[in-house]
């Protein structure tokens, strides 16, 4: 019996949707119900029931004129889908690039330990020991003894006490800041600094202070305000920590920070060092050691020192070296360590025969930096680009002199640039960043990477090419 | 959230008070008090309530000082009314005490927290159940210093000076819990 009425219900709402009245199921079950729900109203309260059934009515009219919005937005025609340039092979000091072989002006290779080949074997003797993954975190079954033997190896060469081993380079840095900063804590940081301590400093939830790239006064300005605060409130200054992060070898500009100055600032305003090695490690200093070794700092100056195992080290990951009281602690509350798998490995196998080249032959730092000092001298003096680095930055930045206006005209002017040297067998790369992510966005720019195993001429070559490119384009 | 499972709890300080067993267990933990403190021989009943009950409000707050003020006025009750009326009205007030001190003097968490110490500078009272006012737990925890008051002050037989210092000791735990007070922190004591 009761069957029937709903079917006729039913059939009534197959006829609507024919006529094509309402929308989609939901909104005829919607319907359905609205019409059961007045019809019990009406039978209690009549009076409600008229004032009702009017907005009842509206949101009806309004839930079927509603469309969702796309769930991918609409592709505007000026800016089209990045192209990516495909790498085919290793990209060591010879690079296959869509099909042409170019030498490697672009990749973080700088002591040539890509494609070595102690380096491979040592790496495929793991890879045959222990399989290709770790399948756990380190505390689930993930720790092996390459990772504790690297761990000590690393830590024995950088001459702190402890180091401790991240699987993502991105995520060493992203998670040793929130493992000590927390919210209400204050760090003072540099404008230049790279996107994995931008996206530290967001996930640690503390106060965020900016001072101008490597300009110790504004420092020392933002430090002494700092220190006025404190002296209002103690109470609240004796709970907040406070920290200094910087880059040695910044990636966004090729400077080197101030590392004296930065250890006299720590000792007179009571601040915290923490000192992100990824481009200066295996690169500035007599064995390689980074920058703090360049300027004869002690390293126990230093609070943390933070690495990526990418560039010199030519493997994936990265390392947090300084005391055991410091390390230890990020064992557990360091993020990217405690819930992500472990190293792989071959890798940390790789990374430990990487660290007994880089023992073993300590000319390849001076030689490097050498290499630096010649091509930075050859790219001085060019008409349109200048040179943004240090001359012994193995990684720095060719900018247009001057702006044509915007970004994106910038971008398609070096893009040019780039395309024409990889014409002629140079391959080269714009520095990338997510525009809309970046807190101090910095200008687009060509960055050239030099390697331990690119010879004179190919840096001379190399040289002579861009010099020809920005002729041809910018004139 | 129930001690000793798996969950998902960012600050389990929220959630604990509601766990499994818990109430029982801190019922049963005033009653081992009192049964401690009825076994001390020098202690008569009614000074043994009013112990139970500025104990539990008050733990450890107490420093030496007060101490040795209340071994005075022991000896000085005692002098007034034989042995009956003997023992510092701290007792009752001890347990009070601790009470204040864990629920409402100690901030933040003893365990690390993965928010990043949102709740730094909240003592327990303030994380419990996210800040929602008037759940079952508060309930319970602001009805329990009650009983124990009307306990003590029918086993003290109303005695003035008792009767002060239980008043004085339920009135300093229940005032912390009114909802008004929530975050509140007079004249910056404890605030950070």
């Amino acid at each position: 019996m009761t069957l029937a009425p709903a079917d006729a219900g039913q059939q009534q709402d197959g006829v609507r949707a024919t006529v094509g009245v309402s929308g989609d199921g939901a909104s005829l079950l919607r319907a359905q119900a609205n019409r059961e729900l007045k019809e019990g109203i009406k039978l209690k309260t009549p009076k409600f029931f008229k004032k009702l059934t009017a907005s009842m009515n509206e949101i009806e009219e309004i839930i079927e004129e509603w469309q969702p919005e796309p769930l991918v937005p609409r592709m505007s025609k000026e800016k089209p889908a990045p192209s990516y340039n495909i790498v085919s092979g290793p990209p060591c000091h010879k690079i296959t690039v869509n099909g042409k072989q170019c030498i490697n002006f672009a990749s973080f290779n700088f002591l040539g330990l890509l494609d070595n080949d102690r380096v491979k074997n040592q790496a495929l003797q793991s890879l045959r020991k222990y399989g290709v993954g770790t399948c756990g975190p380190r505390g689930f079954y993930g720790t092996f003894d390459v990772h504790l033997e690297l761990e000590d190896r690393l830590a024995k060469f950088m001459r702190t006490e402890e180091a401790i081993i991240y699987s993502y380079g991105f995520a060493t840095i992203a998670s040793a800041i929130p493992a000590y900063s927390k919210r209400g804590d204050i760090v003072f940081v540099d404008e230049a600094a790279c996107f994995s301590i931008q996206k530290g400093l967001q996930a640690s939830r503390s106060h965020i202070k900016y001072f101008r790239h490597n300009d110790m006064e504004d420092l020392e300005r933002i430090l002494k305000q700092q220190e006025l605060e404190d002296q209002k409130n103690p109470r609240k200054a004796r709970v907040t920590r406070r920290f200094i992060v910087v880059e040695g070898l910044y990636m966004n500009t090729g400077a080197i920070c101030p590392l004296p100055e930065l250890v006299k600032l720590k000792y007179k305003y009571k601040v915290r060092i923490f000192l992100e090695e990824s481009l200066s490690f295996g690169v500035l200093g007599q064995h390689g050691r980074g920058v703090t070794e360049h300027f004869g700092v002690n390293i126990d100056d230093i609070d943390l020192i933070s690495a990526n195992m990418e560039n010199s080290l030519a493997s994936v990951g990265g390392f947090c070296c300084g005391r055991s009281f410091v390390i230890d602690h990020q064992r557990l509350s360091g993020q990217g360590y405690c819930f992500s798998a472990s190293l792989p490995p071959m890798l940390a196998s790789a990374a430990i025969e990487a660290l007994n080249i880089m023992e073993e032959d300590q000319d390849i730092f001076r030689l490097l930096r050498d290499k630096c000092k010649l091509i930075h001298k050859e790219l001085q003096g060019i008409s349109g680009l200048k040179v943004v680095g240090e001359s012994i930055s193995p990684a720095f930045h060719l900018q247009l002199e001057q702006s044509s206006g915007s970004r994106e005209s910038d971008v398609r002017i070096l893009n040019r640039i780039v395309e024409y040297c990889m014409d002629r067998k140079i391959a080269l790369t714009q520095a990338h960043y997510l525009e809309k992510e970046e807190k101090f966005l910095p200008p687009p720019s060509i960055r050239v990477v030099v390697t331990v195993e690119q010879t004179e001429e190919e840096l001379e070559m190399a040289a002579n090419l861009i010099k020809e490119a920005a002729q041809n384009i910018l004139q | 959230m129930n001690v000793g499972v798996a969950h998902s709890e960012v600050n389990p300080n929220t959630r604990i008070m509601n766990s499994r067993g818990i109430w029982l267990t801190y019922a049963l933990g005033v009653g081992m008090l009192h049964i401690v403190l009825l076994s001390i021989p020098f202690f008569s009943v009614p000074v043994v309530w009013t112990l139970t009950n500025v104990i539990h409000n008050l733990v450890s707050k107490l420093d030496v000082r007060s101490r040795t003020r209340s071994q005075q006025t022991d000896r000085r009750a005692g002098r007034r009314e034989g042995l009956l009326i003997v023992g510092s009205p701290m007792c009752l007030c001890f347990i009070l005490q601790g009470m204040y001190v864990f629920l409402h003097a100690v901030k933040g968490t003893p365990f690390e927290t993965p928010d990043q110490g949102k709740a730094r500078l909240l003592t327990h009272w303030e994380q419990l159940d996210y800040g929602v006012q008037f759940t079952s737990s508060r309930k319970f925890f602001t009805i329990s210093p009650i009983i124990i008051y009307f306990l003590a002050s029918f086993y003290t037989k109303y005695d003035p000076t008792h009767c002060f210092i239980n008043t004085a000791s339920l009135l300093s735990v229940l005032i912390p819990k009114l909802p008004q007070l929530h975050g509140v922190r007079i004249f910056g004591i404890n605030k950070y």
